[in-house]
């Protein structure tokens, strides 16, 4: 195997690609009794249109697919649950769907073997029969009408609306109570065949191992599957410019609510390399603390004038096909923080960025970048989700020395641009 | 892991937690006092107010700044329910000095006595608070109040025990009332103030890979020293809901119906809540549990449908997010498990499964930061100190006449359906 030694965090990483192309990723946590496995394919919501390898032709399939598969992969043909076989070992056992992957997990202190027998065996031995697609409606079904009770959510999706014209990120995770109305079990096989081949997955485990060992117990696990050729995925076309800069929705909430996007290019249009998108990462990360974290001046104005309530929330969220910038939080009058925001980027752009400021942030930072390696079952699934995006976890550490106020500052100019911004209002 | 404790005065005492499993070292100040209605929403206010600035670093984004530069310390507070007392909670998480590129300062030394001045040497102007913090902090609180409403099923859970607890110290809000805002001003709230701290109890958590000059940095720290020995008010026994069988609906506008069903429990002693845990896990703990099976994979009523043990107050509470025109049905299949619990209807497996997950869980507590300083709180609160080991046993133990024992006890208190 291939070590990675990332001597400021003192962790290492034990890489191997296996000959059906899928890559082992394992992190040893001496003394830790925690152990977290992870497997995850490199298929989300976000996949709805492809050519399976070996056909010509395109396959469309109904919204919530890959969300809907992640229920059903539980079921076994024996008529057991693996989730309910993993439940029983005393595990901790979960899956989730994402916009860009789905991965089917677990978190033991025993038993840990057993697990990975059940998980690996599940993974790769879909059962879908009419009949148990036909049950999983009406439990995605409240599923959806759970998530339509959240009212971060809508205005979180709303958000999406406003900035995504095409990318099937404006559609929810989980589809619609008529989307998934059309899934049948073929469907579920396709997409499974499809994108469940060893070279579209990635394995991450965590805890007190040795790496060559584990390795060797993984690969006996394994069905005898040869990498099926690469996947052709067809995304929309989607414009640069935003949809529109506003929408709003009522909702009963305490005050409104609000989300600000800021829409870029994402990494697929940029043809930026792994190093570019971290220190894009990490660039975007400062300079959001810079504008709106807590020792800014603008959220110290929010703040003291009564503005908004509570914290801001601030992210930079993208995958391979999207590329935003959302800022959030609660306020009387949300188009007031919204312009407020807009007029600080204005003034950052003008006067440039602090040094001083600047250098406490790359910091923060840093220490922020340590704490992440406290949680076994953290380490493995940022290990997972950065590697998704094409990024080893560990050069967060590695590219943030690199960072200065000169590329702050292009990006800056780069990214935050006044056409480019919307703002979703949830309110009574 | 090591654990130790130490008296440092009368009520007021230091607990160390000695692990190199971390690349942090956690600090944490928990104040401890009885759950009032007359002191609830002051409490709350004074957590709000004290992050605002203490005299030394005057404002939050002195505040900030200093964190920063200590590589991002993570400061946090909060407000907590534990049974009947309400804690006031303070964080503060650093890096250990090990992965520290350049080191200027005990980073550790540093933020334990950052964290001790926020918590106990407040911003005075005029024998108050400083008016303009307190002024913002009681609207910002109002909102929090208010802003109940937003998470739905958290609010379906939290008005079940309301009204389970209807004029009970448990039955109220741990952030407070709005209408008892109004009668706050600066120099009131500091007089609260200096009563919570000279009659509360206080812990003090340190975890991480230490050494011994911690004791000595906390000890002889000005303020500690400032610090009245005391005999703590606070509640050790919990008091009982003497409420009867009750059913409530409530309206909002909500697309999927929050269905919350309360159970008195009965335990008679400590020994019993941990087959009170055992039995939880098999009702509706786990996904093999018999809600999660029943309500959800056979029936299909619900996404979400589990039940949780609140071992202070000994009461399970079932929850499940349900179509609206589902909710006698729901009842019905919820009564039916428990009923099937009482009638000695569940397997060896099921027992032995609800056990195994349960230990999986107590072997966390020391692999996890926060966890293990919760642990050790909950062990000081009930005055039962147990280690990880006897926990293990004590579950181990557990047989099902122990569960049945349980089940038979077993009575639901209180229904409640948030719909629309």
């Amino acid at each position: 195997m291939q070590v990675i030694d990332s001597l400021k965090v003192k962790e290492k990483l034990y890489f191997e690609k296996l000959d059906n192309g899928m890559p082992i990723l394992i992190i040893p946590k001496k003394g830790m009794r925690k152990k977290y496995m992870i497997w995850g394919t490199n298929y989300g919501s976000n996949d709805n249109v492809f050519v399976v390898p070996g056909e010509e032709k395109e396959t469309k399939v109904p919204n919530g697919v890959a969300h809907f598969l992640e229920h059903k992969m539980f079921e076994q043909e024996n008529g057991t649950n693996s989730l309910d076989v993993l439940t029983a070992l005393g595990v901790e056992a979960n899956a989730y769907t994402t916009n860009d992957h789905t991965a089917y997990l677990f978190e033991c202190t025993n038993n840990f073997y057993e697990a990975m027998d059940e998980l690996m065996d599940y993974v790769q031995n879909p059962y879908f029969t009419d009949e148990n697609v036909e049950k999983e409606k009406g439990i995605i079904g409240q599923e959806i009408m759970m998530y339509d009770d959240y009212p971060d959510w809508k205005v979180y999706l709303n958000a999406m609306q406003a900035m995504y014209h095409n990318n099937p990120i404006k559609i929810d995770i989980v589809g619609t109570i008529e989307s998934i109305s059309k899934i049948d079990k073929e469907i579920l096989y396709k997409c499974y065949n499809t994108f469940y081949n060893p070279s579209n997955m990635i394995m991450v485990v965590c805890g007190d191992f040795e790496p060559e060992k584990l390795l060797e117990e993984i690969k006996k696990r394994l069905k005898d599957t040869k990498a099926n050729g690469k996947i052709k995925r067809m995304y929309p076309e989607e414009p640069e410019s935003i949809v529109k800069e506003k929408i709003e929705q009522t909702l009963e909430v305490s005050k409104p609510m609000y989300t600000i996007g800021i829409k870029d290019k994402p990494i697929n249009n940029r043809g930026d390399n792994s190093d570019q998108i971290i220190k894009k990462d990490i660039a975007l990360q400062i300079l959001l603390e810079l504008l709106v974290g807590k020792s800014s001046k603008l959220y110290r104005k929010l703040y003291d004038e009564g503005i908004i309530y509570g914290g801001i929330g601030f992210s930079h969220e993208f995958s391979k096909t999207y590329d935003h910038i959302l800022i959030s939080g609660q306020a009387d009058d949300p188009e007031k923080v919204y312009s407020m925001v807009k007029s600080e980027i204005e003034n950052f752009k003008q006067n440039g960025i602090n040094e001083n400021d600047f250098n406490r942030i790359k910091k923060k930072l840093y220490g922020e970048y340590i704490e992440e390696y406290n949680d076994v079952s953290d380490i493995a699934r940022m290990f997972l989700s950065d590697y998704m995006k094409g990024i080893n976890s560990f050069e967060y550490l590695e590219k943030i020395e690199n960072i200065d106020v000169e590329y702050l500052t292009l990006v800056l100019n780069d990214v935050f641009k006044k056409d480019k911004m919307v703002i979703s209002i949830v309110k009574n | 892991m090591k654990y130790i404790e130490k008296n440092i005065k009368n009520g007021i005492k230091l607990h160390i937690l000695n692990t190199d499993k971390f690349k942090t070292n956690l600090v944490a100040v928990f104040l401890t006092t009885s759950l009032k209605r007359e002191t609830v929403t002051s409490n709350a206010l004074i957590s709000a107010v004290l992050r605002r600035g203490s005299n030394t670093m005057k404002t939050q984004e002195e505040i900030s700044k200093k964190l920063e530069e200590l590589y991002g310390a993570g400061f946090d507070c909060g407000i907590n329910k534990t049974g009947d007392n309400q804690v006031l909670k303070f964080y503060m998480e650093t890096v250990n000095d090990e992965y520290v590129p350049q080191m200027s300062e005990n980073m550790l030394k540093t933020s334990v006595e950052s964290l001790l001045d926020i918590v106990f040497n407040p911003l005075i102007e005029n024998n108050g608070f400083k008016k303009e913090y307190v002024e913002q902090e009681k609207k910002n609180m109002k909102q929090r109040i208010e802003g109940r409403i937003d998470d739905k099923a958290r609010y379906a859970l939290d008005r079940c025990i309301e009204e389970m607890y209807k004029d009970k110290a448990f039955g109220l809000y741990r952030f407070g009332y709005v209408e008892d805002l109004n009668n706050i001003n600066e120099m009131y709230l500091y007089n609260c103030y200096k009563r919570l701290i000279d009659t509360c109890k206080i812990d003090i958590f340190v975890s991480g890979n230490i050494d011994d000059e911690i004791e000595k940095i906390i000890a002889e720290n000005v303020y500690i020293k400032k610090l009245k020995e005391r005999q703590p008010i606070y509640n050790v026994v919990n008091e009982k809901t003497n409420q009867k069988q009750n059913e409530i609906v409530e309206n909002m506008n909500v697309t999927q119906g929050k269905l919350v069903i309360g159970l008195e429990v009965n335990s008679k002693d400590e020994d019993e809540k941990y087959s009170a845990l055992v039995y939880n896990t098999i009702l509706g703990g786990s996904a093999n549990s018999k809600i999660f099976q029943n309500v959800r994979e056979k029936a299909n009523l619900a996404y979400a449908a589990g039940s949780s043990y609140f071992r202070y107050k000994d009461n399970i509470f079932v929850t499940c997010g349900i179509e609206i025109s589902n909710y006698k049905k729901t009842i019905d299949l919820v009564k039916k498990q428990i009923e099937d619990m009482k009638n000695n209807d569940f397997s060896d497996e099921e027992l032995e499964n609800a056990k195994k997950s349960i230990v999986a869980m107590i072997y966390t507590i020391d692999d996890e930061q926060d966890t293990g300083i919760t642990y050790y709180f909950g062990q000081e609160l009930s005055n039962n100190k147990n280690t990880i080991e006897d926990y293990i046993n004590k579950i181990q133990g557990i047989k099902r006449e122990d569960v049945l024992n349980i089940a038979n006890k077993i009575e639901i208190n209180t229904i409640y359906f948030l719909r629309d």
